[in-house]
């Protein structure tokens, strides 16, 4: 069945056929788009070198984790947001991403250099091949994003909920099971087909001693590409098209939405950049284990999404910076966390389920002519249906 | 008035075709059919729709109009029959594959998306034809700006044609009743279609708002050139707007014709009010 | 040969303790339409509950912890778990999900996951049952009620039919077939299939449904107090209540609920065994590393082939 404009029987289209005649006026060339990207990364620049170093300041690490966690908050609330899916295995995808930049980083060290200490200063060679590493993780975990999504165009909700936890839980079981990690650079060079089954990435000891590549430029950077991509897919055609999934799928096939590859694209898209936080944060504390995968850890995401407002991306940012920085202040109350977590999850349900923002992002909450409801009454005149 | 019909009628629950030739059917749909467990819900229904036909669908509740359209927009795939639109066969299609091949419908009780405003309800309904990926989404290309601005004011000039321009950033939740009815069938028109499915879009409108939808539907036929089948049950508005109708009674077709004939076939009069009233 | 039946005679047992902890989840997804996930945790409570009731009812009795008090004891406590469960399976109903009865599946989903973590580490707190893991007093005798003998010299083996699978099997049977009997053959029971076809007809039909589903979600929990009872019987150690080795308990089960076709009794019973056999045979044959991995995977086929389970029915949704 092709997709394409009618020639025949001519439509709508036909009526209003001026508009697409003429040419539209469109302000910019094509490098517009990369404006708030290269602002961005220039807030990143400066914040890095202004910035004591994460080694050093606790402050900074602090800043460091809520970027990550803003990442992961934010490509989380693309699936259950934004298109309505339920998944709570998004730390699987995390550490997926995460052992893979980890592995790329840690052996190719060794092979290119015969170390797996830091190589290079500032943009040299090693941040390089960490940045590579980092976009291999999040493909890779794409291409598990895909897998995982594929059962969710046949499942309902706690179908698919179940589905993905299982999914993190697999990929915690798998990476439990695999090898020693290899820490001699002669061994690594003459490594047989044999020694990398199971591959050698540490097993239930986690793979550590990652060089930790990870700094404030970075995170802020790849943070700022996250926030663009995702407030560009929410208020463009992609966008109306997964929240229509979201509200009604039957109505949104009607509307020729094709929603199994809205929500697997939704699927893709949120693993994506869960891998490459993964990277990031695997090189940040220079470990990533396989509990790192578990359903304790997706939860933290999960509540992030509820309470900051299921499709808001500043109110999804604004919950992971709170959810981030409450526990550091409140250290003391450690094993009071998850209970807190528990009845905010339970009250926000019965009190405010849609989040503190909705859909809304916080600027539009200003916005009165949209909250104001049409008085009741019907529409009276016909519809004058025009020359 | 008798009519060749009447014949047929008596002889079998079976009526093939109608005022329109078979070259002529925009929508042809043969012998369709389906059922839910042992429930035959809708058996052997044919119609013929031609070019900027407006014909009608009535019978009494649950007779299955409602799972007819279903059937015709891939919600449920037929158990047999064949659908065919203009020289296209649309089978066993999905729904949002038979949506861009030209068949758009609006639904029995409204589905508008309730958190997007109106003007992305309608937009959302637009955008199936275009072109544009996710990486030109994502990078805001020229290609995909333009495609947006045009199917920008593409979905406001619709919304002028209706008066509702200025609602246009309402959220859809916050229309009232009439408003939200007008604005399902904006939604459906906005997908470019050559058939339009209205299911009862008159239930719940005052006789005033009947009137004027009853212009209106006249009116977009007229205008957007699609042809439109209607699920009514509102009798005054069906005979008066529809040039054929199709009667249904537990999922079989009874009666098929002008107004007139339908009007005056006794078994269209017993299944809407019970048998032994023929000499009423 | 003799490790084909004592695996068998594993699976056996634990098949029919996922089957009583399955039929927790079916029962109430069919009345009320959505996954119970605080399910397993009160299989937890009812595991640590027969704990914290044995280490104050032995001594108060004149037992040591180390003896094995006669059968009646054993009786009460699983009783009183029952109880208690069955106590706070009406309260989180009350208070957590009849407020949630009309909205949307995935906000009593969420809320059901609240209410898990919620028990969990409520239960880990040190004035409640503490987050390290303890040993059960043992309250059945380990003895072997059976042996069997194959072979000779190097490839002798045994197969021992222990005391505590046989009671675990036989409780879990009994109390499945008490389940049987109530919702095939009470006016209770076709109360409750009523309000799991359409509830608001069951209650125009005059059936008090506030009532019935309380009911179910009571009955339910004290299966799962039972499940957890049992359990402790077979694995004295007990992990703390937070630990992922419960999380896995339940999400098998529900797997088990979910393959025989969720909402069917006798499909969760089934459900049950399958798992256990897949889990215990795949474990022993294949590889017992990835034993919850076999679980998981069966649900995936079963979802993607068959989603309304092996005794389930598909049924269209009305557009």
């Amino acid at each position: 069945m092709t997709r394409g404009t009618s020639s025949v029987g001519t439509g709508v289209v036909a009526a209003s056929a001026k508009s697409e005649a003429a040419e539209v006026a469109v302000k910019g060339n094509g490098w517009t788009g990369l404006i708030p990207i290269a602002i961005g990364i220039l807030i990143a620049l400066v914040l890095h070198f202004a910035l004591p170093a994460p080694q050093r300041s606790y402050n900074t690490q602090i800043l460091q984790i809520i970027g990550i966690v803003i990442v992961l908050a934010v490509s989380l609330n693309i699936v259950n947001g934004m298109t309505g899916q339920f998944s709570i295995g998004h730390a699987g995808f995390m550490a997926v991403g995460g052992y893979t930049a980890a592995s790329i980083t840690y052996y190719g060290s060794m092979l290119l250099w015969g170390s797996t200490t830091k190589h290079g200063g500032f943009l040299g060679s090693g941040d390089w091949l960490f940045l590579g590493s980092c976009l291999a993780g999040g493909l890779v975990a794409a291409i598990a994003g895909y897998v995982v999504g594929l059962p969710s165009l046949r499942l309902r909700g706690d179908y698919l909920a179940i589905v993905t936890l299982g999914f993190g839980e697999i990929i915690r079981v798998v990476l439990q099971q695999t090898g020693p990690l290899i820490e001699d650079v002669e061994a690594l060079r003459s490594v047989g087909l044999k020694q990398l089954v199971p591959p050698p990435l540490g097993g239930s000891l986690g793979f550590s001693g990652i060089p930790k590549y990870t700094n404030l430029f970075w995170v802020y950077s790849i943070l700022t590409i996250t926030l663009v991509v995702a407030y560009r897919l929410k208020s463009s055609s992609a966008g109306r098209s997964m929240i229509s999934v979201r509200e009604d799928e039957i109505a949104a096939q009607a509307m020729g939405v094709n929603i199994a590859r809205q929500k697997v694209t939704a699927f893709v898209v949120a693993a994506f950049f869960a891998g490459v936080a993964g990277g990031l944060f695997a090189h940040s504390t220079g470990t990533v284990s396989p509990k790192d995968a578990g359903f304790q850890q997706s939860f933290d995401y999960v509540i992030m999404t509820v309470l900051g407002g299921r499709g808001s991306i500043s109110g999804v940012t604004l919950a992971a910076i709170f959810l981030t920085v409450l526990p550091e202040l409140l250290r003391d109350f450690e094993q009071y966390r998850l209970i807190v977590y528990a009845l905010l999850l339970i009250i926000m349900m019965l009190v405010r389920p849609q989040g503190l923002l909705g859909i809304h992002e916080v600027w539009e909450m200003f916005n009165r002519r949209r909250r104001k409801a049409e008085t009741s009454g019907s529409d009276v005149s016909p519809a004058e249906v025009g020359p | 008035m008798k009519s060749s019909t009447e014949g047929l009628t008596a002889k079998s629950g079976v009526i093939a075709g109608g005022a329109a030739s078979g070259s002529d059917a925009l929508l042809d749909v043969r012998e369709i059919g389906i059922s839910f467990g042992g429930l035959k819900a809708v058996q052997k229904f044919s119609l013929r729709l031609p070019r900027a036909g407006l014909y009608g669908l009535i019978g009494p509740n649950g007779a299955g109009k409602t799972t007819v359209f279903n059937l015709l927009t891939g919600v449920y795939q037929p158990d047999s029959g064949e659908i065919q639109l203009g020289a296209q066969r649309l089978g066993q299609g999905k729904p949002h594959e038979i949506t861009a091949a030209g068949i758009a419908r609006t639904f029995q009780n409204i589905r508008l998306f309730p958190s997007l405003s109106v003007l992305d309800n309608v937009r959302l309904a637009g955008q199936l034809h275009n072109r544009h990926g996710l990486l030109s989404t994502v990078i805001r290309s020229r290609g995909y700006r333009r495609e947006e601005e045009q199917l920008r004011q593409r979905s406001l000039e619709l919304l002028q044609i209706f008066e509702l321009q200025d609602r246009a950033d309402e959220l859809a939740c916050n229309l009232s009743y009439g408003h939200q009815r007008k604005l399902e069938i904006i939604r459906a028109l906005a997908t470019n279609p050559k058939v339009l499915l209205l299911d009862e879009p008159a239930a719940g409108l005052n006789p005033q708002e009947k009137l004027a939808l009853a212009e209106s539907i006249r009116q977009i036929r007229d205008r957007f050139q699609v042809a439109v089948l209607l699920i009514e049950h509102d009798m005054p508005l069906v005979m008066k707007i529809c040039e054929r109708i199709t009667v249904l009674e537990y999922g079989i077709t009874i009666s098929e014709g002008t107004p007139a004939d339908v009007q005056n076939d006794p078994r269209v009069i017993a299944a809407y009010l019970g048998a032994g009233l023929e000499d009423a | 040969m003799s490790d084909f039946a004592q695996t068998l005679i594993t699976a056996i047992a634990i098949g029919s303790l996922y089957a009583l902890i399955a039929l927790g989840y079916t029962m109430v997804y069919g009345i009320l339409k959505f996954i119970n996930f605080a399910h397993s945790d009160i299989v937890v409570l009812g595991a640590w509950g027969s704990y914290s009731l044995s280490v104050r009812i032995l001594p108060a009795l004149g037992y040591g912890l180390k003896e094995v008090p006669p059968v009646w004891v054993a009786l009460m406590i699983l009783l009183l778990a029952m109880i208690f469960c069955g106590a706070i399976g009406f309260t989180i109903e009350r208070l957590a999900y009849r407020p949630l009865r009309r909205a949307p599946r995935l906000n009593v989903l969420i809320t059901a996951i609240g209410v898990s973590l919620l028990l969990q580490n409520v239960g880990q707190l040190s004035f409640v049952f503490g987050a390290s893991p303890q040993d059960m007093p043992p309250l059945l005798s380990d003895r072997a009620l059976a042996t069997f003998s194959f072979g000779e010299g190097e490839s002798a083996r045994q197969l021992v039919i222990g005391m505590v699978d046989v009671v675990i099997f036989a409780t879990a049977t009994s109390l499945m077939l008490i389940m049987q009997y109530l919702v095939f053959h009470t006016k209770l029971g076709v109360a409750m299939r009523a309000v799991s076809f359409n509830t608001d007809t069951a209650a125009l039909m005059g059936i008090p449904v506030d009532r019935v589903v309380s009911f179910t979600f009571v009955l339910g929990s004290m299966l799962a107090a039972a499940a957890g009872f049992l359990i402790v019987m077979k694995y004295p150690s007990i992990s703390q209540p937070a630990h992922t080795i419960w999380v896995l308990l339940g999400l098998k089960a529900f797997v088990a609920a979910v393959i025989g076709g969720i909402g069917n009794v006798r499909g969760a019973v089934l459900g049950g065994f399958v798992i256990a056999f897949v889990e215990q045979f795949g474990a022993f044959y294949v590889s017992s590393n990835y034993r919850d991995v076999y679980v998981f995977t069966l649900l995936i086929l079963i979802l993607l082939v068959k989603p309304s389970g092996l005794l389930g029915s598909t049924l269209r949704e009305k557009v």
